[in-house]
């Protein structure tokens, strides 16, 4: 969440917003947000849904897969980046940048 | 019949090790789950909630159709790295 954040300003540039999700509750998040600086919505998922609904729940251990999705204006998904590769977004920002460039 | 105690149970230790050991190893290289969504296809939508300090605001996927981007970034739990 903080290599999103420290990249929030080229994201939002290209017209991207951010958005964390995990299965904590909101107050959780808010106090998560609070203490790591981040400023982009963290959204509860409370109960998993939406994570099973992306297919990135893990059984094993009650909680979402580190996945990171980059979905276009158009609603369909561009990027992804999966488990320890979803830790450093620049291949999520790399893409938002060229695609304003190409825009 | 002492010494023929001993090497059968380092008959059994190296029969248990040759059983579990390619089990241990296979769990560490079990490949990852594949992706249930791919590159291309249409993210369902959702609607959730996040605390903004004073109230819960919502927040759906179709509320950026046609005017944004979205990263969605599923993380483990709060208060956990990266």
């Amino acid at each position: 969440m903080k290599a999103f954040q420290q990249n929030l300003k080229k994201l939002e540039a290209a017209d991207t917003q951010v958005l964390g999700v995990s299965m904590d509750s909101p107050f959780a998040n808010k106090a998560f947000a609070d203490q790591i600086g981040v400023t982009f919505p963290l959204l509860s998922d409370w109960g998993g849904d939406v994570t099973r609904q992306y297919g990135v729940y893990v059984d094993k251990y009650k909680a979402a897969r580190r996945i990171n999705f980059l979905i276009g204006k158009d609603g369909k998904i561009l990027e992804e980046q999966i488990d320890r590769d979803a830790i450093d977004p620049k291949k999520i920002v790399d893409a938002c940048e060229r695609k304003k460039l190409s825009r | 019949m002492k010494r023929r105690g001993v090497s059968t149970m380092l008959g059994v230790w190296l029969l248990t090790a040759a059983i579990v050991c390619p089990q241990i190893k296979a769990q560490g290289n079990k490949p990852e789950p594949p992706m249930k969504l791919k590159v291309g296809d249409v993210a369902p939508d959702f609607k959730l909630q996040y605390f903004d300090g004073s109230d819960e605001k919502d927040v759906s996927l179709s509320q950026y159709r046609g005017k944004s981007n979205v990263v969605l970034a599923f993380y483990i739990f709060a208060f956990t790295g990266g």
